[in-house]
């Protein structure tokens, strides 16, 4: 069955004032634990760089009203023999979880990937017991590596760390 | 080669000298993302940040620099049990086992100066250095196809870890 967007629903390129948005996002819990982030300074730092990306236009920013729900944005490569593709980030407001949001930020941001910036192919990394890892399954991303004990989380447990790719050709 | 000829020590600034030589040695620059003079000074960058962290070494044979061992320390808390790190062997002295000397030192630095449990890799598909990580009981863990593009050829990024 064909999705449709939320009501309200637009997408357009990333603002550096979105940061506060981000900001806020990650600081959730039920959001922190699948980043690589575990404080507030933590936060900040992750999320300056994450949308430094804004100036070079692949990062894009979900909105329902006008108001940021998500933001999905294309870690370019600094060099040109991996100028061909690129690391992504994504997240949504978990405020806004299980409404389509992230289907179509993703949607828009592949699209971005392929036909702007002419990408051949884009990857994450998502931790183990992601819930994205179903929206990855969903576009036809393919698992290529899992490094085990990746992340040590407070009670000195362990995540592991799961590659994903998607070639558009 | 004797092993005591060998050492290895906090790198300081000039060494950048060397990083940038080695870096533009077409047997090296091969096996790197960079792949001219502007991406390797970009990435001399990167290793100089680490000077002030003390996770980047300078390996000496009989004095004369021969080579780099740098860690990527994390400075998130949740993986900063873990690091990639990268080693460089001048070429003009390779195959006389200042590898496997630089990599257990670079183990026993990582474990004692930054209680680092496990240390991963990034090598290209065809690299021979994947042998000395394979020796040393690294298992890889994934590949990332078509990583690097040269013209119309690809080459695949193998990922390795050991637990120390």
């Amino acid at each position: 069955m064909a999705k449709s967007e939320p009501n309200g629903f637009d997408v357009r390129y990333t603002h550096e004032k979105d940061i506060r948005s981000l900001q806020q996002w990650l600081s959730h819990k039920e959001v922190e634990k699948w980043f690589v982030t575990a404080n507030e300074q933590e936060d900040i730092l992750l999320c300056k760089n994450w949308i430094s990306y804004a100036k070079y236009k692949s990062s894009l920013t979900a909105t329902i009203f006008d108001q940021p729900v998500g933001i999905a944005s294309l870690f370019l490569m600094p060099y040109r023999k991996t100028a061909h593709e690129s690391m992504f980030y994504l997240v949504v407001d978990p405020k806004h979880w299980r409404k389509g949001v992230g289907f179509f930020l993703m949607k828009n941001l592949l699209n971005l990937a392929q036909n702007y910036f002419k990408l051949e192919n884009v990857y994450c990394e998502i931790f183990e017991g992601c819930p994205i890892e179903g929206l990855l399954e969903q576009y036809k991303f393919e698992k290529f590596a899992t490094q085990e004990k990746y992340i040590k989380q407070q009670d000195n447990s362990y995540l592991a760390r799961i590659l994903y790719q998607h070639f558009f050709k | 080669m004797n092993e005591k000829d060998l050492e290895i020590r906090l790198a300081v600034k000039e060494d950048r000298n060397y990083w940038v030589k080695w870096l533009a040695e077409k047997n090296i620059l091969r096996w790197c993302p960079m792949c001219n003079e502007m991406e390797i000074e970009d990435a001399v960058r990167v290793y100089e940040s680490y000077i002030p962290l003390k996770a980047i070494w300078t390996i000496t044979l009989n004095g004369a620099p021969c080579g780099y061992a740098n860690l990527y320390i994390q400075q998130f808390k949740k993986i900063a049990h873990q690091c990639l790190f990268s080693i460089i062997i001048a070429p003009e002295l390779r195959g006389k086992g200042i590898g496997t000397f630089v990599m257990k030192e670079l183990m026993r630095l990582a474990k004692e100066n930054f209680h680092i449990e496990q240390l991963h890799l990034e090598v290209y598909e065809g690299n021979p250095a994947k042998h000395l990580y394979d020796r040393l009981g690294f298992k890889q863990y994934g590949v990332q196809k078509h990583f690097l593009k040269e013209g119309d050829k690809y080459v695949d990024k193998i990922l390795m870890m050991k637990l120390l």
